[in-house]
């Protein structure tokens, strides 16, 4: 009686190494599950799953990449590279190395062994079987890729542009752009790193990384609310219904036939991070009307200040002098609930950062500010743009990040990432 | 011998059993007086074997292909009484446990084979300590007239600054630095004297200012700092006395086999940690002449061990294409009047490209050392 048959192992270059049975994970499950994420309670279940590092893996092929639509895991890594492949051949197997690695990460699995032929194929970080923990990794392409080095000029998709600078930014140039993102997310931090890892590994040749930063998100305090930021508010308490087809199709998938864009874009998303300091300390010297009229709800419950209940719809309309909510408060700002502000609406998936200390001594924390949408102008863009400005902009300096294009999904075990966009 | 194999044959009785399967684990027992007796496979794919040391002394189990002895999984010193997990996908071919005890002969036992066309891990013949002798011998001569170059540069770069030329001992620094980084110093080599003769000066109370800093580095920093001839003869002196002292040393230091394939990695893992991070450099900017250096070093490592290498490693030509590759994209980084750059003077893009590729040589050449550990048979 023989084990489960093992992946082949992968490598930039390399093709199938080792003799494993082809490991095509059978079955194309047809995109990952529509599920409400609503940032309503994790259920207990999920919780301690996540806490014992044993959730189950999160089906790799679809129509989309599975990393999209579900709420921010606990863990997050999001990864900025330029690719290093040298022409469109090695390009390709660049993208069909890394699928395969993610098919692996995502499932888990026992590595192959590798006799006296080389040092061991894995890390051994997740022990002697990897454990799937959830694990999603999403892949995007930024603009630069589509310079004259790989031939895919013409194949720019249409909404794509290096990210703007914002009037409130202050951008560091080595923590902008990139060719590639790689976000990994996952129950654990030990899950996050080793994928990231595994993919470095098997992938050196072909691209470097550029900027990295890790993510987190926090347990929802108290238990049954939201999670909140570092500025101690809950965050992103009014995201679209992903459990609503036909709104996801209007705001975050690029529809087959959209106007302008390349054939190979359908099912993707555009991609957008933001890398966003907190100047806490600064914070915390703020009176909490004061906080609370920014933002534009309580700090303690999460309630819109004009009603009782986190996912109560403020009334704007009966408040038109913002008398109640302030019309410069952020909540009002980002999301007017209008129905012209109705198809600005993007997909936000935010983390927080804590990575030590500025040069002052003060705390280096923050939020990595992920969306997704169909339309960047259209949507990110156009809520940035009434946002500047805001009494917020004091407290926070966005720093970096990049606008990519997530990817089409992978539909089955024969397909690769980028498969169209490099056919 | 033969009376202890004795002893221990009407003491043991080895045991085995496969089935493959996490569940079912097949348990392999060995002993010096039987290396997995009984055992059989009933298919091939991926099995797992559960190797128990039965016996009072330390051993190796490796399962081989008994026609050639060639090995596909093996479990390195099994302590007395313990247990571990031997892991391979089975083909089609022949297999036998071999058991290596301490202070006995090898013991192979019986062979299973396997029909049919499937094809499961690779077997790969071991390398002994006497297939190493050899390389390692040309290798040693190879160092020696090395060390003979760096002896005459040495001198040269001493007498330049002794005699005030302080333009022409830079040039001569850099020749005799990269003779040095060539014959792969990496880890050792050269015992006491890589610390003389390329020593940092981390680890010194005070830096750069340790007067027990010393070697070429040392004198990197002073050229490049306006130091005088008066205050850097005596380093230079050392230097070439060093250099001398190591010629004559190195006759009759032995070369460790097992360092033969760990070199041909570890070379270049201190070329990426302190050449490529710009750590090493002390003002000349030439860290990617040096990583050029390294290359060459790491080049003749895998001349001397190819024909171990050619029939065992099917990763060789991929060693190859990216040395190639890394030393094409160095040739590529200098400056406009051909001067070597600092690694922070290159542009991002030529920055990446050289990393990764060196990153990309680094994974091709790992599995050398294990390929090449010198192992019992």
């Amino acid at each position: 009686m023989a084990d489960n048959a093992d992946p082949g192992r992968r490598a930039f270059l390399r093709g199938a190494v080792g003799a494993g049975a082809a490991g095509a994970v059978a079955g194309a499950a047809g995109g990952y599950a529509y599920r409400a994420t609503r940032p309503a309670p994790t259920s207990q279940r999920t919780l301690e799953n996540a806490a014992a590092g044993v959730l189950p893996p999160v089906p790799f092929h679809g129509k989309y990449q599975a990393g999209i639509l579900p709420q921010s895991q606990r863990q997050t890594a999001v990864v900025s590279l330029n690719v290093t492949a040298d022409g469109r051949a090695e390009l390709t197997d660049l993208f069909r190395t890394i699928t395969e690695r993610a098919r692996f990460l995502t499932a888990g699995g026992t590595p192959p062994p590798v006799g006296i032929g080389a040092p061991p194929s894995d890390s051994g970080v997740l022990g002697p079987s990897v454990v799937p923990d959830g694990l999603t990794v999403t892949v995007g392409v930024g603009s630069t890729l589509f310079d004259d080095r790989y031939g895919l000029a013409s194949r720019l998709p249409a909404r794509l542009t290096p990210m703007r600078a914002f009037p409130d930014d202050i951008l560091d140039p080595a923590q902008v752009g990139g060719d590639l993102v790689l976000q990994f997310s996952a129950g654990n931090a030990d899950a996050v790193v080793h994928a990231l890892r595994d993919i470095a590994r098997h992938t050196r040749g072909g691209m470097q990384a550029l900027w990295r930063i890790d993510g987190f998100t926090s347990p929802a305090r108290p238990a049954g609310t939201v999670p909140r930021n570092m500025l101690g508010f809950m965050d992103g308490i009014a995201n679209p219904d992903t459990s609503d087809r036909a709104q996801m199709n209007r705001l975050v998938w690029i529809q087959p036939g959209t106007a302008g864009e390349p054939a190979w874009t359908a099912g993707g998303s555009y991609f957008v991070v933001r890398l966003i300091r907190m100047l806490v300390e600064f914070w915390d010297r703020v009176d909490l009307t004061e906080q609370e009229n920014m933002i534009g709800r309580r700090r303690a419950t999460g309630y819109p200040l004009s009603a009782n209940g986190i996912h109560a719809t403020p009334d704007f309309a009966t408040d038109p002098s913002g008398a109640v909510i302030p019309l410069t408060s952020h909540i009002r700002l980002a999301n007017p609930r209008t129905p012209q502000s109705a198809d600005s609406r993007i997909l936000r998936r935010g983390y927080n950062y804590d990575r030590g200390l500025d040069q002052v001594g003060d705390l280096d924390i923050g939020l990595v500010f992920t969306c997704f949408q169909q339309d960047i102008k259209r949507q990110f863009e156009t809520v940035q743009t009434r946002l500047a400005g805001e009494p917020l902009t004091d407290y926070i300096s966005p720093f970096g990040g990049g606008y990519f294009l997530a990817l089409p999904g992978v539909a089955d075990g024969s397909d690769y990432l980028a498969r169209a966009l490099l056919a | 011998m033969a009376a202890a194999l004795a002893a221990a044959l009407a003491t043991t009785a080895g045991v085995a059993a496969c089935s493959g399967g996490a569940a079912r684990a097949g348990l392999i027992s060995v002993s010096n007086g039987g290396c997995g007796t009984s055992w059989h496979l009933a298919a091939p794919g991926w099995h797992t074997f559960q190797v128990h040391n039965a016996a009072a002394e330390n051993a190796e189990i490796d399962l081989v292909n008994p026609a050639n002895g060639a090995i596909y999984a093996e479990v390195d010193a099994l302590g007395p009484g313990t247990t571990s997990p031997m892991r391979l996908n089975v083909g089609s071919g022949s297999y036998a446990f071999r058991c290596l005890f301490e202070d006995f002969d090898p013991l192979t036992g019986p062979t299973v084979t396997v029909t049919g066309h499937s094809r499961g891990s690779p077997a790969i013949l071991p390398v002994t300590s006497t297939d190493l002798i050899a390389p390692s011998l040309v290798y040693h001569h190879w160092v020696a007239a090395g060390l003979d170059t760096l002896v005459s540069q040495t001198g040269a770069v001493a007498t330049d600054i002794r005699d005030g030329n302080l333009g022409a001992a830079k040039a001569a620094w850099l020749t005799a630095h990269l003779t040095y980084e060539r014959l792969g110093a990496a880890y050792g080599a050269f015992g006491d004297f890589d610390a003389e003769i390329d020593g940092r000066p981390d680890g010194l109370a005070g830096g750069v200012i340790s007067a027990q800093w010393t070697g070429f580095y040392r004198l990197e920093y002073g050229l490049w700092q306006g130091q005088s001839a008066r205050q850097l003869t005596p380093i230079a002196n050392a230097l070439a006395t060093n250099a001398r002292g190591l010629r004559a040393a190195w006759p009759s230091m032995q070369i460790d086999l097992l360092d033969m394939g760990l070199r041909t990695h570890e070379i270049l893992e201190n070329a990426l940690q302190f050449q490529l991070t710009g750590h090493d450099d002390y003002g000349s900017g030439t860290t990617l002449a040096t990583t050029g250096a390294n290359i060459a070093g790491t080049r003749e490592l895998l001349t001397v061990l190819r024909p171990l290498l050619a029939p065992r490693y099917t990763g060789l030509p991929a060693v190859y294409t990216w040395l190639d590759r890394l030393q094409t994209l160095i040739g590529q980084a200098k400056g406009p009047n051909g001067a070597w750059l600092s690694v922070s003077a290159l542009s991002l893009s030529q920055r990446q490209q050289i990393d990764a590729a060196t990153g990309q040589a680094l994974e091709e050449l790992a599995p050398i050392a294990t390929i090449t550990e010198p192992r019992r048979t």
